[in-house]
């Protein structure tokens, strides 16, 4: 579904900066995203997501640089740029006047689109909320109003829509069920960009991803070139007891392919790189305690994105919110 | 121009209070039938006659006003406060609406809510005093003008507040006050020196005089002048309100 890049973008922005009074939260971000892709813009709290997704959605003013919806300039062209958005914000509201139903019939209109009671309850059904339809929304479920949330920015059938950390407070469940449910938008030719801190969530979905921290853009690609470039795969030997000395003490041959302790000093962690797995595990035998288990651990975006900004902290954010 | 967006927007809005019709339609009728009848019968048997109206007949007009401009800057303060607070403002923010669209829409809804319940007071009061309107073009102009201009003061106190306690301060301490000294319940003439001179710096004394000279036919002041005193109040506070949209004052940072 993916359209060449010779194309007009989905979603551009060029040196697109946001400071306020006391914090700098965006500092010239440049991202092209095609039309028909996922796109997840990944990143701990406070690096600059929501920012950028506000001032793409017309929220948020930029301080310099510029932001294009196919095509559209979201200042100078704001309402034909506003036209083509559909945004799920990160906190959740609910209008506690009315039912599901009002509230996409007026979201629908809002956009310009006539009440169509069929696509309302297509879109009702696809989140899972018909049995809902007519129930003031005051009597939803969280995780309901979340849905609605979702439900009211595809309503219009916007061309992009925005997923501000979707399944933040998601059971894992509904999670899935979103990501199927985002696929099949895809399918439809609907670009759509997500912010997440649930690395999975990353790699599940995303045809590409971009690492913001900062600020600013530390790296942009396919999950998975991201991991060949950035990734380590790792051989991770645990022991039947804690390692008495530290990682310094480890035998020489471990110690000269980079191998650490864990925090509980139980297990041996050994990147994989050129060094043949057999090469490897061969060299367990030279631990003592005994190694009672070995595991072999296939690289992730949080490893990407350590070695991206060289923030344990951030990263050990990204790992908690995965959690 | 979004003309479905508006008209959505339009009908969500007066769908919103006539879903509570007990709170927005009938408490502010009652509360205003009790003034009239405390006021219009307690004082009514000792003033009896004011710039030759019956008292009871003379504070009619300021009791539509009262009701009318409580009515018009609560729909929408209410409204748009209720959206901040719970975040559902960003739906209008991200929607294709512009400026005149979101104008029109709140203005119209809350100038709705106003008439409605200005006719509910007047159709209680007519019972007591009868339903003679003498000049009905300056009753309309009138009412349309302030329900605008009070609806639009409502949309910009409400983008303005950040707490209650901010929405509450300009119809507790400026508005209710100039309104009761307004020369609802009296007439500019009846006033001591200096005060018949001090109320004429109110500008509602000119709208409850203007809406009086359209119900009754006789006013302390001139309705042209209460007309272009209106008039230049709804301008500038419909300016104020759209000027917020349109910079995004307090909604987009």
């Amino acid at each position: 579904m993916l359209v060449p890049a010779s194309s007009t973008a989905a979603v551009e922005t060029t040196d697109l900066a946001k400071s306020y009074p006391r914090v700098e939260a965006l500092r010239g971000l440049s991202l092209r995203i095609e039309p028909g892709e996922i796109f997840a813009l990944l990143g701990p709290n406070g690096a600059g997501k929501t920012t950028w997704i506000s001032i793409v959605c017309g929220l948020v003013r930029p301080t310099a640089g510029r932001a294009q919806v196919l095509g559209h300039d979201v200042v100078r062209d704001s309402l034909a740029a506003r036209r083509q958005v559909g945004l799920v914000p990160q906190e959740v509201n609910f209008d506690p006047f009315f039912t599901p139903r009002e509230v996409l019939r007026f979201q629908m209109g809002y956009y310009g689109v006539p009440p169509d009671d069929a696509r309302i309850d297509e879109v009702l059904a696809a989140l899972d909320l018909s049995s809902k339809a007519d129930t003031n929304t005051r009597a939803l479920s969280g995780g309901m109003k979340r849905r609605l949330l979702i439900a009211k920015a595809l309503v219009p059938r916007p061309r992009v829509v925005f997923l501000d950390e979707p399944t933040a407070g998601v059971d894992v469940a509904l999670r899935h069920d979103l990501w199927s449910y985002v696929r099949t938008l895809r399918a439809g030719g609907t670009t759509i960009v997500l912010t997440t801190h649930y690395l999975e969530e990353a790699e599940a979905l995303a045809d590409r991803v971009a690492i913001i921290d900062k600020g600013t853009l530390v790296g942009t690609d396919t999950p998975a070139a991201l991991l060949r470039r950035f990734g380590r795969k790792q051989v991770r030997f645990k022991l039947g007891a804690p390692w008495s000395g530290g990682a310094e003490t480890l035998p020489a041959q471990l110690r000269l392919l980079g191998a650490t302790l864990d925090a509980t000093s139980e297990t041996v962690i050994c990147p994989v790189d050129a060094t043949p797995i057999a090469d490897l595990l061969a060299l367990a035998a030279l631990l003592s305690p005994a190694v009672v288990d070995v595991a072999i651990v296939q690289p992730t975006l949080e490893d990407v994105f350590l070695q991206l900004t060289g923030r344990p902290d951030a990263a050990a954010s990204l790992q908690r919110a995965k959690a | 121009m979004n003309s479905i967006g508006l008209r959505t927007l339009f009908a969500k809005e007066t769908r919103r209070f006539l879903k509570v019709p007990g709170q927005t339609l009938a408490q502010p009728v009652v509360t205003t039938t009790l003034y009239f009848l405390v006021f219009g019968y307690a004082l009514g048997g000792r003033v009896r006659e004011v710039d030759g109206s019956p008292y009871i007949r003379f504070i009619v007009p300021g009791l539509i006003l009262l009701t009318l401009t409580q009515n018009a800057f609560l729909n929408t303060s209410s409204s748009m406060f209720i959206a901040k607070l719970q975040g559902t403002i960003v739906d209008l923010l991200v929607a294709p609406l512009g400026v005149v669209d979101l104008m029109v829409a709140y203005l119209a809804a809350a100038v709705l809510r106003g008439l409605m319940t200005g006719t509910l007071v007047w159709l209680i009061a007519g019972v007591f005093t009868g339903f003679g309107v003498v000049h009905p073009i300056w009753v309309l102009t009138y009412v349309l003008l302030v329900a605008m201009a009070f609806a639009s003061i409502g949309l910009a106190v409400a983008i303005w507040s950040d707490k209650f306690e901010q929405l509450n301060v300009i119809p507790t301490f400026i508005l209710t006050p100039l309104t009761f000294l307004g020369g609802v319940f009296y007439s500019a003439h009846m006033l001591p020196k200096p005060w018949d001179t001090v109320t004429r710096f109110n500008p509602i004394l000119y709208m409850v005089e203007g809406l009086r000279f359209g119900f009754l036919g006789a006013s302390s002041t001139s309705p042209w002048l209460g007309l272009a005193i209106t008039g230049g109040v709804a301008t500038i506070a419909t300016a104020l309100a759209a000027r917020m949209f349109h910079t995004g004052y307090k909604l987009r940072s």
